[in-house]
């Protein structure tokens, strides 16, 4: 049995495995036999050695790579305007987190686009800044949590009222979910919340909270 | 988390501008970035490309019009954007429904209708990051789901071995309505336009643009719907779904996630013909519309089968 390790930076010196390498012939080595046995599957049954994968890489050699220059992006973000070199392959997310320093969008689902708390308003809508490249952004009008707190919109104290959030990480996209939503419609029911809402996960369970909390932040925003 | 790798960005002005960078080989269409950044950030192929290229800053591919002739929708069109249009409401509503359904309200409103078609396979063994599974899909020439966990997998048999499912929403709901895509080459009826390709789901060239997509306008009287099943209400792919179109003595049904390709139910369209569409006679269509299904080896999907037969049924009934 190959000696497995605990990392996967290993070195690919001969005799030693890495998990990678492990788990491509692992998954390789069952493939073959199980389906040998399988009738009727065209041009399975027929292997008489494991199928290859691709070949394993070559350590890599000093390459010159063409790249061009950073991109500039001009946009506004909660109110202020702003001037970036980005590189093309940032996220609005990385953006606003390690350039501008607005640590509000979170990172949960790790890019998947699977939670929500990444979630930011860019020009109205909705979106997920994970999955949202920063070079794409010239010119639009992007609103995070702290724009929103600032701006004392009354979801804040909604959330607080209702109880919608326990340790807080998935609330910043919650509250520019639930913003984004007000925006376009003043008067949602409980039902329009729900579906509003149902991009933005919550570990802590606080789901039942939340439309109150949009509903109490509707019948404020009326009032004004 | 997994920094995304570094690629060159393109914004592109012009169809014929972006066709010819993807005809240069080692890039990239970029239009929602829903489906592709996910894929780059975990190297789930075995080529990186160098280079993207932004199809959103084409001017003209995001509109939603109806004429005599019917609807047309711009390839660059958010599906936020269809779920809500009164138009699309109004008389396609199987596809305002499958756009309303489709992924998050945070994804529909960043991903578009040509995206949504041209979607890669979600079959866990070919998303693994760092293709650590290299299948049919990629080049390889195995199918790592027919032997192993494939209770999300095809019921309906494979495409050249691969028995992954095509996971779009709004793909069925095209079908049933006779949909045509419209490329910067050719015109295409949805029911052509997807396959098992290599890594795509679709029959379109690598350097080969949708620019739209066209409806015909439904006789007076149709009636469409669409239902999804799902674990959760909003997020998740489908495990099964089912478009319908009816009007008058016939009905177009189209079920996805269940086969490579969204798969036109024709023996349940032809239980149903010339009748009128009742608990039974929808009923008799569902158990049509899976006779030929079967569950892969290990008996890990044949819950989709109950699944299909069901979802055909009420479909129809809410067509009736």
């Amino acid at each position: 049995m190959p000696e497995e390790k605990k990392s996967d930076a290993t070195p690919k010196s001969s005799g030693s495995v890495s998990r990678r390498s492990f788990l491509k012939d692992a998954g390789i080595a069952v493939g073959a036999p199980a389906l040998a046995s399988i009738p009727g599957i065209p041009g399975q049954a027929a292997a008489a050695e494991p199928a290859a994968g691709p070949p394993p890489a070559e350590p890599p050699v000093c390459t010159t790579i063409q790249v061009e220059a950073q991109k500039t992006v001009e946009l506004t973000v909660n109110g202020g305007k702003y001037r970036l070199a980005v590189e093309p392959h940032w996220s609005l997310r990385q953006l606003l987190r390690d350039t501008i320093g607005l640590t509000s969008p979170k990172d949960w689902c790790g890019g998947l686009g699977a939670c929500g708390s990444c979630t930011v308003i860019v020009n109205g809508r909705p979106v997920l800044s994970c999955l949202t490249l920063a070079c794409e952004c010239g010119g639009a009008a992007v609103e995070t949590a702290e724009g929103i707190a600032k701006s004392g919109h009354p979801i804040i104290q909604a959330y607080i009222d209702n109880n919608a959030f326990q340790c807080g990480y998935c609330t910043p996209g919650f509250v520019c979910t639930a913003k984004a939503l007000l925006d376009r419609n003043g008067d949602p029911t409980e039902a329009d919340a729900r579906d509003a809402l149902g991009g933005n996960l919550c570990r802590c369970a606080s789901y039942q909270q939340h439309p109150p909390a949009v509903l109490q932040a509707a019948r404020e925003l009326k009032k004004a | 988390m997994k920094t995304i790798r570094r690629f060159n960005h393109v914004d592109a002005h012009t169809v014929e501008e972006a066709a010819s960078i993807l005809r240069g080989g080692g890039a990239s269409a970029l239009s929602g970035g829903t489906d592709l950044l996910g894929t780059l950030r975990f190297e789930v192929l075995p080529e990186y490309p160098e280079t993207v290229v932004n199809l959103k800053t084409i001017p003209g591919l995001d509109f939603i019009k109806e004429d005599a002739a019917g609807l047309r929708i711009g390839a660059t069109t958010r599906l936020e954007d269809i779920a809500r249009s009164e138009t699309v409401r109004a008389r396609y509503g199987a596809l305002a429904e499958a756009a309303h359904r489709s992924a998050s309200p945070h994804i529909r409103e960043m991903g578009t209708l040509a995206g949504n078609i041209c979607q890669l396979t979600r079959c866990w063994y070919f998303r693994l990051p760092d293709n650590r599974f290299h299948c049919i899909r990629k080049g390889g020439t195995q199918c790592f789901a027919v032997s192993g966990d494939n209770r999300y997998h095809s019921i309906f048999g494979a495409i050249r071995s691969c028995f992954a499912v095509n996971p779009s929403d709004t793909a069925p709901a095209l079908v049933a309505l006779g949909a045509r895509i419209q490329t910067d080459r050719r015109l295409i009826d949805a029911g052509e336009f997807w396959d098992m390709a290599v890594p795509g789901s679709t029959v379109l060239a690598p350097d080969e643009i949708v620019t739209e997509i066209q409806i015909p306008r439904p006789d007076a009287g149709s009636k469409s719907a669409f239902l999804k099943f799902a674990i959760r209400k909003s997020i998740d792919f489908p495990i099964v779904n089912c478009a319908v179109a009816a009007h008058g003595g016939s009905a177009r049904i189209c079920l996805n996630a269940v086969y490579n390709k969204p798969w036109r139910a024709t023996a349940a369209e032809e239980s149903i013909r010339g009748k009128a569409i009742t608990e039974e006679s929808a009923d008799a269509a569902g158990a049509a519309a899976v006779e030929t299904a079967r569950a892969l080896p290990g008996d890990r999907n044949t819950w989709k089968i109950q699944i299909a037969r069901t979802l055909v049924k009420r479909a129809l009934l809410a067509c009736a």
